[in-house]
């Protein structure tokens, strides 16, 4: 059987965000227990585990989706969702 | 600051079908968005059930681009990894059983939501509601205990008797209101989805009507495919393995779960053959309540749709309900101002309508319906399954390679070694069916109680798998 070719997908390749100007996730540090929840539920792989607590890559505003999965999957209440203000985040052209 | 009879927070199809519904009947309505166009953030399958053309007069005349009609449901279940080939196929048309003519004829027309959302905004915009885009509400105004109306991120507030909260699944209204702080990780499911073109009529050609396609197999939560007219949409896991609860108890990467299905042959073959291309990676969150929730209201204010909690607890469809309790809210909105009356009781009407309406109907024996998903997500019970399946259909109609009747024979002997498999099923469809018919069928009711006693005596001794 001849090799076929794969059809894969880069995901960071494939979102469109314009960055938010300010914070919309804050991370209470004092309040994770480093369960890591975040960091497996994340579709876009935004939360790293370093020495037994949960941190935010600072590039976030530029690639998060606004999902809200890390908020609720926080048990800790470690984590604060709100949203990018209007005009900026993700934009969907294909929802 | 502008006063309006009522303030609808969200744009989504809950949203927009309160506002049309309010305007039309004389309300001076105001429609908030936080996007810049409506539909812009929100990621869905998206397919739109048959059940929606029967409730909304409205849907007659709607012609989308990206419209393609489903009249063939298909369920892959694929073999464990690394194989992930099919083993079992079951494709199926619309029953003509079904109690009205469009179900007979659909399942559900897949579109994408960003020409869906705008086109129920339109007519809501049409019928006299103001909407304001890019418009993110960020608190709630009270007045006498009550919420009176609402506040933008710039600080501009606007007032009204009525609020309704349809700002979906992450719902700050509700948060605000003292409603619910946030879903609990086993009350919500985290979904991603890869949007696929592809052109029309290799569409037509390879997928026609074959709509609303999942894939099943044994340790997935089972993905979803969903057709449009030049595209597809890939997403999952479905709620299983999308619950958070369960996804960060069994370490299931959802992300993860959803490529390893784009990666299984039988998935790979179909894209290929649609010439199809990646264009863009989605996620979202979705409630999947096996009860309807208790808290949908307060005095002026009401929650609608995701906002509520009201996706159905099977595989969590979500637009028809948001729809019709969006419209139920916007009608008690009416009489509230007609009474002049506001108060938490009288908004308790809408909670009540709410759970006597077909949305609510959905909700009947809702814990036994999560119950039947949970179990395929359930590997060795999915494989099972999967197994006796394949069985029943060699051994019924594909015997060529044996002496058909001896093949045939051999049916007892399967059905006697399922006993534990079919008995398991059994445990989650008699409770199922007793709910329902003990309503409609109360002739049939005490046969079946009869059944359940001799079946929950049988399956005391935790007889299973
Ligand atoms: C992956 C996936 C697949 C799905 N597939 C299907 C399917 O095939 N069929 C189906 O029927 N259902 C499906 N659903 C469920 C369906 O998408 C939801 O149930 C539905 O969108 C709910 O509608 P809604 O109007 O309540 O909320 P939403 O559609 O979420 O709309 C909420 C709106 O409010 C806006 N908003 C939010 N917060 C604010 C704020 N603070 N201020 C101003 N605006 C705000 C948002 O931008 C959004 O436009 C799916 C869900 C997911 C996640
Ligand atoms: S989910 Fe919450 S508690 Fe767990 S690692 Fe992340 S931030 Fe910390
Ligand atoms: S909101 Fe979603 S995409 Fe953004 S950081 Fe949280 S989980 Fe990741």
């Amino acid at each position: 059987m001849s090799k076929k070719h794969t059809i894969d997908v880069d995901k960071f390749s494939l979102v469109k965000v314009k960055p938010s100007p300010r914070n919309f996730i804050f991370f209470r540090e004092e309040s994770c227990d480093g369960c890591g929840n975040c960091a497996l539920i994340c579709p876009m792989d935004l939360w790293r585990m370093r020495k037994g607590r949960a941190s935010l890559l600072a590039k976030y505003r530029e690639r998060c989706l606004e999902c809200g999965s890390c908020y609720l999957a926080c048990e800790k209440e470690a984590i604060e969702f709100g949203y990018p203000p209007a005009g900026s985040g993700v934009t969907y052209e294909r929802a | 600051m502008k006063r309006y009879d009522l303030i609808v927070v969200g744009a989504g199809p809950g949203g927009s079908t309160a506002a049309l519904t309010a305007a039309e009947a004389g309300l001076k309505t105001l429609l908030l968005e936080r996007s810049a166009y409506p539909g812009e953030k929100n990621a869905s399958g998206f397919a739109l059930s048959s059940k929606a053309w029967r409730d909304f007069s409205f849907l007659q005349e709607m012609e989308l681009p990206s419209m393609r009609y489903c009249r063939q449901c298909v369920a892959h279940f694929l073999s464990p990894p690394p194989e992930m080939e099919e083993r079992f196929v079951v494709a199926s048309g619309p029953s003509r059983r079904m109690s009205y003519p469009e179900a007979r004829d659909f399942f559900t027309v897949g579109m994408l939501r960003r020409e869906f959302d705008p086109f129920l905004v339109e007519l809501a915009e049409k019928a006299g509601a103001e909407l304001r885009l890019n418009s993110l509400v960020t608190g709630l105004v009270f007045e006498a205990g009550r919420v009176a109306g609402v506040r933008l991120e710039g600080g501009e507030e606007y007032r009204a008797p009525v609020t309704i909260g349809a700002d979906g699944v992450l719902s700050l209204v509700a948060r605000q209101a003292g409603l619910r702080d946030k879903w609990k990780p086993h009350e919500v499911t985290s979904v991603c989805i890869v949007d696929f073109t592809a052109p029309r009529e290799r569409m037509d050609d390879v997928i026609h009507e074959a709509g609303f396609q999942a894939y099943f197999g044994p340790g997935m939560g089972g993905n979803f495919l969903i057709a449009y007219a030049d595209g597809v949409h890939l997403g999952g896991p479905g709620v299983t393995n999308s619950l958070i609860a369960r996804a960060v108890r069994k370490g299931i990467k959802p992300a993860k779960e959803l490529l390893e299905t784009l990666s299984a042959p039988p998935v790979q073959r179909l894209l290929r053959a649609l010439e199809a291309e990646p264009r863009e990676w989605q996620a979202h969150c979705l409630t999947w309540m096996d009860r309807m929730p208790e808290n949908v209201c307060c005095g002026g204010l009401m929650l609608v749709g995701d906002a509520a909690g009201l996706p159905e607890p099977l595989y969590a469809e979500g637009v028809w309900q948001a729809m019709y309790s969006g419209r139920l809210a916007a009608e008690v909105a009416k009489e509230a101002l007609e009474e002049g009356d506001f108060s938490p009781g009288f908004m308790r009407s809408y909670r009540e309508r709410l759970e006597e309406s077909p949305v609510g109907e959905e909700f009947v024996a809702g814990a036994q319906l999560r119950q039947l998903f949970e179990m395929l997500g359930d590997p060795r019970v999915c494989a099972e399954l999967e197994e006796m399946a394949v069985d029943l259909a060699v051994h019924l109609l594909m015997t060529g390679q044996e002496p058909k009747a001896e093949a045939m024979g051999r049916i007892f002997s399967i059905l006697a070694e399922n006993v534990p498999a079919l008995m398991s099923l059994a445990r989650v469809y008699l409770p199922l069916l007793l709910q329902v018919s003990e309503e409609k069928m109360r002739f049939y009711a005490s046969l079946l109680r009869g059944i359940r006693n001799i079946v929950e005596n049988f399956l005391s001794g935790e007889l299973g798998f």
